[in-house]
């Protein structure tokens, strides 16, 4: 189907949300919440548009808004940059001390305003991406707890969890850096827990955690594999598409 | 005067009101006093039934055919109700109910002010009935509709017949009801649900709670309804968790239902399947709204989604629902065996039928009022509800609860219908109609507003979240003195953006208490900020109290009350408060015969 | 986890929508959801646990600490607001030294601010244990409370 996205044209599938449409095109619409590979949360606000469906004037956010046949799109108004502004402001409020939204509020002109800012160290805006992360990837370890202003992200009790296998994939996707992850003399730290980690065969580099380990043989079915970093396996991967692609030419 | 030999019907009001002023104990009191008598000739009928809806001159005791109202009963009456009224056919004077408006004691509660101006639809059988027994419900009309829809009409017939009533949602938004129906009716995907919204969370609105304890039946009745015409078999009751009478007396009506046929396999020989099952909520506001609602049913926590895709289409577990409030619920029944005709001829144009309001706060007649939609506001609060405790003058009244607006005295004449009050800025909500005096601060309403959907913000959203949360650190700097003028402008612009940008209607609505309060008592803002001043001597920090020496006789109340004191003056003559003792409880305020004590300067503490 | 414990969750079929249920009959039946017993709930249902804690904590109606034998809940609904809730608030908080969310020393009284009961007619209105008390003063409430520690006492 045919959408229109600041005035142009671009060919959009049924069932796609604007936000996975934008980033097909490279249309550029701030989002904190939103991560590909994940499906769209709702949770920041950033990432609203204007819609105009036939002649209803809408504001939708993108990244659960599903694309429909002969909508046009403006992603940016003086409305909604009012709008992002303000949506800005009010994480200042929450993390007025995290570098990530220092920074948005520095590329948007937002100005703090110390009488309302959060007086606490808090880095999480909530977006609920590490959630989200552990449930796909991980183990359920960790959840979005309470409700309103205390809402947070714990482990249940806020004590040591017995499911989280430290592979960190809450952390790489995390948009303010706010989960505290230390490696440090072979063991890694994260979430009151403390994990032994694993060295890389060929390199001799710590890379993840044994209970990790285990959770992928288990999920592959396997038991025994080598030890082998990232890097080093991409690094044999594509030795290896070398003298597959020497034999063809 | 009853005739001998005509049976005679007494009515207790068991609801939750009068449960709380031990009206159980009179019913029961009742029942053994008049049980095997050989002095009466035909025993009486005893039943103890819903609320009436005055609940504050509760316990209420009606009797049939003589058409007295009993007010305040205490189960130490019930032995002269026996003697005097139920064998002699005398009137209890005392017990009467005395009409502030028509400054005389009534009868017949029908002939109350309070309930003349009255038409009821959703509330018909409470007060009535007992809503435990069936049967009453079935001599009441109970069921006709539903034999009438499942052996006379198809359900096409059946959402033609709703849509053209002009129905629409009695829970708030007032989406037609018909119009919900067709949509889901039209999605040619199984299974469908049928939903009621029994998480009624305005604070001062209970007629929910009412029809659900006092007429289950019709709620019941109305939901079958539903499900044939979309061709659901499942419905869901949410019942908020502090409602347990509520959920006690459901359940009964819905299994006295089910044994009687109304419910289960080929009711009534239709072929047609339906059953009901209720699920208990868990304490939260947030779960009224109707995606939370959905997702905690399912198990989730109650978090809202984006409603792009609406429930009617994709809701409980992704398919088609139709989910209504109680109070709608309750208008179906009537609708059905009446016409939609009938329906249209009340109320308004685009606002057809009744709405049920609860009146409540410094208002003298407090409790439920069923009013054709268009009613003035005025004749709300002043013809039905007395106006004012002690006469006060009035300020303005809160409607639509927490995510509504006040409504001031300029705009007294709006007529209550769902349009006439979202255009004004504020919004219908469920029917809480919160009536406010002189002695209340609009400051502080916003802030309390603000401070009860920081608790229920289901924190999802940065805007709601984060937003009223920010409204609320504004809010309680004003009331405390600490407010700067740029923080009108401050809630003003965060106002405008939490609307448009919140996830769910709690967000969207959230602002509209402090905008309406900005909008029509601006000046009080100004006045808590720049004089720091509390005109309506509520906000302590802002408050001084002064004794107006043309208007005090000298009686000395109020230096008696004083607890440190501060209060000095000889009989007869002008009294004075030393605001250097005064700790501002304000109990001289509430006391004064006279309303001689008054809000003075600001506080020389204020800071 | 004891006999009880587990009748109650063998009560429900082993499915997701049950949780919040399978959670408000442990918590009326021990005044708090015990930790373990979470974890078994999470186990029956099949459910990570993690996803338990979240609902037993969004839903105020639970605890995971234990409550007092008399439970006051004051209302804070906008009638009883305008009515005076405020001030039966800070009379049982002087009256029983302690704030609400907490449980006296005694274990016999907890006190927690509740939203609109739909009483409004009463207002302002208190529930101790759920019988309703409304109409109130301040003197009334400490008759109230005297008369529990009273009832307590003889027992």
């Amino acid at each position: 189907m045919l959408i229109k996205i600041d005035g142009c044209f671009y060919e959009g599938n049924s069932g796609e949300t604007l936000m996975e449409l934008a980033k097909r095109n490279n249309i550029d619409i701030p989002h904190l919440c939103y991560k590909d590979g994940f499906e769209g949360l709702g949770r920041c606000r950033l990432c609203l548009v204007e819609v105009i469906e036939g002649k209803r004037k809408k504001i939708v956010s993108s990244c659960v808004y599903p694309i429909q046949e002969g909508i046009e799109v403006n992603t940016t108004s003086e409305k909604i940059n009012k709008m992002r502004k303000d949506i800005i402001l009010l994480l200042l409020f929450r993390t007025p001390e995290n570098e990530y939204i220092k920074n948005l509020a520095l590329e948007y002109g937002v100005s703090k305003i110390d009488r309302y800012s959060n007086k606490e160290e808090e880095n999480c805006i909530l977006c609920g991406l590490c959630v989200k992360a552990c449930e796909k990837l991980g183990t359920h370890a960790i959840s979005l707890v309470n409700r309103g202003t205390t809402k947070k992200v714990s482990t249940p009790f806020d004590d040591t969890s017995k499911d989280c296998i430290g592979c960190g994939a809450c952390v790489e996707v995390c948009p303010t850096n706010a989960i505290k992850l230390s490696d440090e003399n072979g063991k890694r730290t994260i979430w009151n827990r403390t994990f032994d980690l694993v060295k890389c065969s060929i390199c001799g580099k710590y890379y993840t955690t044994e209970e990790s380990l285990k959770y992928t043989l288990d999920m592959l079915g396997t038991d025994d594999e080598e030890h082998i970093c990232e890097y080093c396996k991409k690094k044999s991967m594509s030795s290896k598409f070398k003298e597959s692609f020497k034999n063809i030419y | 005067m009853s005739e001998i030999g005509t049976k005679r019907r007494i009515l207790i009001c068991c609801g939750t009101g009068c449960l709380a002023n031990n009206s159980y104990e009179v019913y029961e009191r009742l029942r053994n006093g008049l049980k095997g008598r050989d002095d009466i000739s035909v025993q009486p009928e005893i039943k103890a039934t819903g609320c009436n809806g005055l609940c504050e001159k509760g316990p209420v005791v009606k009797i049939y055919p003589d058409g007295i109202s009993y007010f305040k009963v205490a189960p130490k009456d019930v032995d002269e109700i026996i003697e005097k009224t139920i064998l002699r056919n005398e009137v209890i004077n005392r017990l009467l109910y005395f009409d502030t408006n028509q400054k005389k004691k009534i009868t017949n509660h029908i002939d109350a002010s309070f309930y003349k101006h009255q038409h009821k639809i959703a509330l018909r059988n409470i007060g009535e009935v007992d809503p435990l027994e069936t049967d009453d419900y079935i001599k009441r009309d109970g069921f006709k509709a539903l034999h009438k829809v499942l052996l006379e009409m198809t359900p096409e017939e059946v959402i033609d017949e709703v849509e053209k009533s002009g129905l629409r949602g009695r829970g708030g938004a007032g989406f037609p009801t018909g119009t919900k129906w067709k949509s889901c009716y039209k999605f040619d995907n199984f299974p469908k649900y049928v939903v009621c919204n029994g998480d009624e969370g305005d604070p001062g609105a209970f007629m929910d709670r009412s029809i659900m304890e006092g007429d289950p039946n019709t709620i019941i009745e109305g939901m079958i309804i539903c499900g044939y015409a979309i061709s659901s078999h499942k419905g869901f009751l949410y019942i908020r968790d502090e409602y347990e009478l509520a959920r006690k007396n459901m359940q009964l009506a819905i299994d006295k239902a089910r044994s009687l046929g109304y419910l289960g396999k080929d009711i009534l020989g239709s072929g047609f399947e339906f059953d009901l099952e209720i699920v208990r909520g868990g304490g939260a506001f947030v779960c009224g709204e109707s995606s939370a609602l959905m997702a905690s049913i399912e198990g989730n926590v109650g978090e809202p989604r984006a409603k792009y895709i609406r429930s009617v289409e994709k809701g409980l577990w992704d398919q088609p629902t139709v989910l209504n409030n109680v109070e709608t619920w309750a208008n179906i029944p009537p609708i059905i065996l009446n016409g939609a005709n009938w329906f249209k001829e009340i109320g308004s144009e685009k606002n057809s039928g009744t709405k049920v309001f609860s009146l409540v706060g410094k208002v003298k007649n407090t409790g439920l009022v069923e009013i054709p939609m268009g009613t003035k506001l005025s004749e709300l609060v002043f013809d039905i509800g007395g106006g004012i405790i002690k006469d006060r003058p009035f300020k303005a009244v809160q409607t639509g609860g927490p995510s509504g607006g006040c409504i001031p005295k300029k705009h007294m004449d709006i007529p209550l219908d769902f349009d006439s009050l979202s255009n004004i800025g504020s919004m219908m909500g469920s029917g809480g109609v919160i009536v406010m005096d002189d002695t209340t601060c609009m400051v502080e309403i916003a802030r309390y507003y603000m401070e009860f959907l920081s608790e229920e913000s289901c924190g999802k959203c940065t805007t709601c979240r984060e937003g009223i949360n920010t409204m609320l650190k504004i809010l309680t700097n004003i009331t405390l003195g600490k407010g700067q003028l740029e923080d009108i402008d401050l809630l003003e612009q965060l106002g405008e953006t939490i609307k448009i940008a919140s996830l769910c209607a709690l967000g969207k609505t959230a602002p509209n208490p402090v905008m309406t309060t900005l909008r029509f008592f601006r000046d009080e803002y100004i006045e808590h900020i720049v004089n720091k001043r509390c005109p309506a001597g509520v906000c302590k920090n802002l408050t001084t109290y002064y004794i107006d020496k043309d208007v005090c006789i000298g009686c000395g109340i109020c230096a008696k009350k004083c607890p440190v004191n501060a209060i000095t003056g000889n009989n007869k003559e002008p009294h004075v408060i030393d605001v250097g003792k005064c700790t501002v409880c304000g109990n001289c305020f509430a006391i004064c015969p006279k309303m001689a004590v008054k809000v003075g300067g600001a506080s020389a503490y204020a800071y | 986890m004891t006999v009880d414990a587990i009748n109650i969750i063998n009560n429900y079929p082993s499915e997701k929508r049950y949780t919040l249920a399978i959670l408000q009959d442990i918590q009326r039946e021990y005044g708090f959801i015990p930790r373990d017993t979470m974890e078994n709930i999470a186990e029956y249902l099949n459910l990570p646990l993690s996803d338990i804690y979240s609902i037993a904590t969004f839903y105020k109606s639970l605890s995971l600490t234990p409550k007092g034998k008399y439970t006051i809940k004051i209302c804070n609904g906008t009638a009883c607001h305008i009515r005076g809730s405020e001030s039966i608030k800070s009379e049982l908080i002087s009256l029983l030294d302690i704030k609400p969310g907490e449980t006296t020393k005694d274990g016999l009284f907890s006190i927690e601010i509740v939203n609109c009961l739909g009483a409004c007619a009463l207002a302002p209105v208190i529930l101790i244990n759920n019988k309703y008390y409304g109409g109130l003063n301040k003197e009334k409430v400490a008759d109230i409370i005297n008369s529990f520690r009273e009832v307590a006492t003889n027992e």
